[in-house]
């Protein structure tokens, strides 16, 4: 891919026609783990009581605060939604339920618009993000980047480092690669703003 | 989005007209405000990092940058301040733009 470059008030770049399928095989994998989440998540919580029934209401309101907060066990999902009160497990676990939802559906709804951006570039057309489309690329770009850093477990700038020097044949020396290309992407969408 | 204490604790009413004091929120008593802090992580581009303080805050570009090198050199900055409501809002929006942030009492 080229750098994006401004155009008027659209932000425009080329990719390959790999990199197109690339980058929408990624933002798919990213929609199916959030969209599987929210259905585990909403499986576990009971549907709403009817307001005329208090017995409901104080069963659901009991079920509703568990001791345990509702962290997810997969660590991509762990970082794309971190606890909000890291010393008050109790209180993750309301901010949790209270936003949440609404946190998905705007990751999956940011999502869509480069799925979106990405069918309108097929048979090597430009990709031309509009302004205000902006923000939805680079919170998707960064999901994507903050997945492949969880499964490639860079924890710190060392971790990162010894990723770089990997040999080709190793499995990972691919994704970090793709990681990196994603920084690029990121970057010079940042910089044509 | 309300305020994330659990419900309850509503003294219940007299028969007759007598008003009813409700118990204070322990956070109005101590009036201590509370902070959106942002953490360093090696994943995040300082210029995205920067990018977020303007476009979300509307800081100035270098207040913005000020911000992201303080996180970047510092492993944390304070971004924001104000009442719980209003930080578990900017934590949200800094979680949607892939940042991690979380909410502290101010010191």
């Amino acid at each position: 891919m080229k750098r994006f470059e401004r155009r008027g008030k659209k932000l425009v770049t080329s990719f390959e026609p790999e990199e197109v399928q690339l980058l929408q095989s990624l933002v798919q994998q990213l929609v199916e783990l959030i969209t599987e989440h929210g259905r585990r998540v909403e499986e576990s919580t009971p549907a709403p009581a009817q307001p005329d029934d208090p017995f409901a209401f104080w069963e659901r309101d009991l079920r509703e605060h568990p001791d345990q907060p509702e962290v997810p066990e997969d660590p991509v999902l762990q970082r794309l939604f971190p606890d909000a009160y890291p010393h008050d497990p109790r209180a993750s676990s309301d901010f949790r339920r209270f936003t949440e939802q609404d946190a998905r559906a705007a990751k999956l709804a940011a999502a869509q618009v480069v799925l979106d951006g990405l069918a309108s570039c097929r048979d090597g057309r430009d990709l031309k993000v509009p302004l205000d489309q902006a923000d939805a690329w680079l919170k998707t770009l960064t999901n994507l980047r903050l997945s492949l850093a969880t499964r490639l477990q860079i924890t710190d700038a060392e971790s990162a480092e010894l990723l770089s020097e990997l040999p080709e044949d190793d499995p990972r020396a691919f994704l970090y690669g793709v990681y990196e290309w994603l920084a690029f992407a990121q970057e010079t969408l940042v910089q044509s703003l | 989005m309300g305020r994330m204490s659990a419900p309850g604790g509503a003294p219940a009413a007299p028969s007759g007209g007598t008003a009813v004091v409700e118990r204070p929120d322990a956070d109005s008593l101590t009036q201590t405000p509370w902070v959106t802090i942002v953490w360093d992580d090696p994943v995040n581009l300082m210029s995205y990092v920067a990018h977020v303080f303007t476009q979300y805050f509307h800081y100035p570009r270098a207040k913005a940058e000020k911000l992201m090198m303080e996180v970047h050199t510092k492993g944390k900055a304070v971004v924001s301040s104000g009442s719980r409501e209003a930080m578990e809002r900017d934590v949200n929006a800094m979680h949607d733009f892939g940042l991690w942030a979380t909410l502290d009492r101010s010191e």
